[in-house]
């Protein structure tokens, strides 16, 4: 046991840290510190940067581009990103359609999408949410019928995370009604070009389109587009959120968001404020207990030795500090949260703040962050798969 | 970054698992505890085991151990509601006496390694609360010796010890003093948790010098000590919740097993989050226990703060999914409970360390910190 890192992967870090801070754009990380407004742009310019570098795929294999790092490594590279104020990447193309491409998808499947990917030119979305199908999500009713070589699609997706700017969507689609609903699903790659696609923005209760509904009005889409075989995309899904682990639990962003709320509480004299004091150092007691959890997990991913099955627990408990992290900012600010001026969370916004300009995103971040307990699987259903697992029945 | 153990500790884990199934039955520590909690008996068992050396320097006759090896132990001690006081004895007393002078260690040392001795830390006083620094218990030089005077409470299996690590007040700072138990007052009693503890009244009692600046040996010791109560938590709660698990898949009501009902279901998930976040800062509470004193103090408090919260969360909730039963004597699921709930108060409570941590806040968090 031993909770240093090698000097090997220390050696690591101070390459990734120095790569970070020569080519992550000022302009972007001032606005991620700040919590303004980052457009498509941006995100973009930042996913562009990576690719050139071979890093937008971070978590990939060798022979599919990738620097075929292993999970500390990953983690380290993640940890560098976020502390230095990198924006987030959009996990759709990396992190969750490409490994399934990569396991299930052809050939021509992995040469046409990956690149693309990488490079951070193609932008993904997912549509898998549907207004009747959140939840329990394999009752999903888009149909995806197919006529000679192509699926005709017909039916809504919805809650798709920046779908607005989304080159490709990748979709799970009934292709049959037989049997149990989880056994008639297709993952299907859809041009959000075609003629049928209507994407329509969400404007969520921060008064950011941030998601979106999206529209098949029978979309014509290749056969050639279907991952792997018809009907087992259910078994597809299942992969990539397997895949999905410690990156869940977003806890270098919890780090750099704890520093932050520690500037704002400085700024508003309530770091000094026993009562308020505590709440942040029992805060800064559940994020360390996280990242020892998230580090036991690479530590059991990298030897094999010990099988540490808590993805459920790291979204719960991530998310659930994501809120508070962001509760604790707006109390901070108290009463001066209150005023909504859309335009004050713009890079180089001329008017007037009210309090100060740390205190015109908190309301709005907290709002926003409501959001972390309900997606990608709520916390409710997390605890039925933790406690299936601890139950064993 | 490794967070495997060796097979070295693994097998020093189940040597200890193993004398647990033959030889510590809850019928035999019920019926201790029922008796008053004299463990003296068992300490020695573990002493055969060789468990009293394991801290203590190889040149003293022990086999000078680290702080994972400590940690596998206790939680196998945990996980068998143990009642000796092998963490006062075998664990937080050597780091007492590391502070010694030569002849005091060689006095002594040896024979807490092979558990002839049992010296335990004397330091709880009526106005300290959870404050190392403030002690009212003086001591005096007398000649060519020291005497100490004042009145140590709730004194960990204080009657069956046979001397005492006493912090004392002299004119220049807090001082660590050895004092057999002849010298003192002692009057034992029997503890919530099923061992004996002991009130101890010291009247110009001799008393051999292990320290006159002793003040960062008794924080390093009590931090030794920490981390031995976060890994005895870590090994009660395992076994709590599984006997829990157990419970909730045998127990039918309505026709079903409760484990089907998903208001239950949700909580034994919430206990499964406290037991691993417990488990995850026993990790690191004795993985810091190495660091600098301004780092070590910040991360074992940070522990403290999370086996405090999980200790308590999971003892309430397992009792509540027994129902009626968990709520029996017989039943042994009571007995985790009120040990979980004595360790939230032992070196410490989590609103204490939870100041601790709010006083050594820095700009930077994280587990390193």
């Amino acid at each position: 046991m031993d909770l240093r890192f090698t000097p090997e992967e220390e050696t690591f870090r101070r390459d990734i840290r120095a790569w970070v801070a020569t080519n992550l754009p000022k302009e972007i990380s001032h606005k991620v510190r700040h919590a303004q407004r980052l457009t498509r742009d941006d995100m973009q310019r930042w996913a562009r940067i990576l690719g050139q570098q071979g890093w937008h795929g971070w978590g990939w294999p060798k022979q599919f581009g990738g620097p075929g790092w292993n999970a500390v490594q990953r983690h380290l590279f993640e940890e560098e990103c976020a502390l230095a104020g990198a924006p987030r990447v959009a996990p759709f193309g990396p992190v969750m359609v490409a490994p399934v491409i990569m396991a299930f998808g052809s050939p021509e499947q992995q040469q046409r999408h990956l690149p693309g990917i990488m490079s951070g030119d193609v932008w993904w979305s997912q549509g898998y949410s549907e207004p009747g199908s959140g939840s329990d999500l394999a009752s999903l009713k888009t149909r995806a019928e197919r006529r000679g070589n192509v699926y005709i699609v017909n039916g809504q997706k919805t809650w798709t995370t920046l779908g607005q700017y989304g080159d490709w969507i990748f979709c799970l689609v009934r292709t049959s009604s037989d049997g149990k609903p989880q056994t008639g699903i297709s993952f299907l790659l859809v041009d959000m070009k075609s003629a049928g696609v209507t994407v329509r923005p969400i404007v969520m209760l921060d008064g950011e389109p941030e998601v979106n509904e999206v529209f098949f009005d029978n979309v014509e889409v290749p056969a050639e587009n279907l991952v792997g075989e018809e009907n087992k995309g259910w078994t597809y899904a299942k992969h990539l959120l397997a895949h999905e682990r410690t990156n869940i639990a977003d806890v270098n962003r919890a780090k750099r968001e704890l520093e932050r709320l520690k500037r704002i509480a400085q700024a508003e004299g309530v770091y000094d404020d026993a009562r308020f004091r505590d709440q942040i150092a029992l805060l800064e007691v559940d994020i360390v207990a996280l990242e020892m959890m998230v580090l036991r997990v690479l530590s059991a991913e990298t030897s094999g030795k010990q099988s540490l099955d808590v993805a459920g627990l790291l979204k719960i408990r991530g998310s659930e500090i994501q809120q508070r992290y962001a509760e604790l900012m707006m109390l901070a600010g108290g009463p001066y949260t209150r005023a909504f001026i859309h335009e004050a969370m713009d890079a180089g916004w001329q008017g007037d703040h009210v309090g100060s300009a740390l205190l015109s995103p908190l309301a709005g971040t907290y709002f926003n962050m409501r959001k972390t307990t309900i997606y990608g699987g709520s916390n409710e259903v997390q605890r039925n798969i933790v406690a299936q697992t601890v139950l064993g029945s | 970054m490794d967070f495997d153990f060796t097979d070295d500790q693994n097998s020093l884990r189940d040597a200890v698992a193993r004398w647990v199934g033959k030889g510590f039955a809850f019928e035999r520590r019920h019926g201790l505890a029922k008796a008053g909690g004299a463990t003296r008996a068992v300490y020695g068992e573990l002493a055969e085991l060789g468990l009293t050396g394991l801290a203590v320097p190889e040149a003293h006759g022990g086999m000078g151990f680290g702080a994972v090896e400590a940690m596998v132990v206790m939680e196998e001690l945990g996980r068998g509601l143990v009642n000796a006081p092998y963490a006062q004895g075998a664990l937080v007393a050597p780091a007492l006496l590391a502070a010694a002078p030569d002849d005091l260690q060689a006095a002594w040392l040896p024979k807490i390694a092979e558990g002839s001795a049992l010296v335990v830390l004397a330091q709880q006083e009526r106005a300290a609360r959870y404050r190392l620094d403030r002690v009212e218990t003086r001591a005096t030089q007398t000649g060519g010796g020291w005497t100490v005077s004042g009145t140590k409470s709730v004194v960990p299996a204080g009657d069956e010890a046979d001397a005492f690590v006493v912090p004392a007040a002299h004119g220049g700072g807090i001082g660590l003093f050895l004092v057999e138990k002849a010298a003192a007052q002692v009057r034992g009693y029997p503890t919530q948790d099923g061992a004996r503890a002991a009130e101890v009244v010291l009247k110009d009692a001799p008393a051999s010098l292990i320290t006159v600046d002793g003040l960062a040996t008794l924080e390093h010791a009590v931090d030794v000590g920490i981390a031995a109560a976060c890994a005895e938590g870590v090994g009660l709660m395992d076994k709590l919740v599984a006997l829990t698990v157990d419970y909730m898949n045998q127990r039918k009501q309505f026709g079903v097993p409760i484990a089907s009902f998903q208001a239950l279901r949700h909580r034994i998930a919430d206990v499964k989050m406290q037991l691993e976040l417990g488990r995850s800062m026993s990790y690191f509470a004795s993985l810091k226990l190495g660091e600098p004193a301004a780092q070590r103090r910040r991360a074992l408090s940070q522990a403290k703060v999370q086996l405090g919260n999980s200790m308590r969360f999971v003892g309430q909730q397992c009792i509540q999914l027994h129902g009626g039963i968990g709520v029996t004597d017989e039943y042994v699921g009571s007995h985790y409970f009120k040990r979980l709930t004595m360790l939230e108060m032992t070196f410490g409570d989590t609103l204490h360390h939870l100041g601790e941590v709010s006083a050594r806040m820095t700009d930077q968090a994280g587990v390193f910190a």
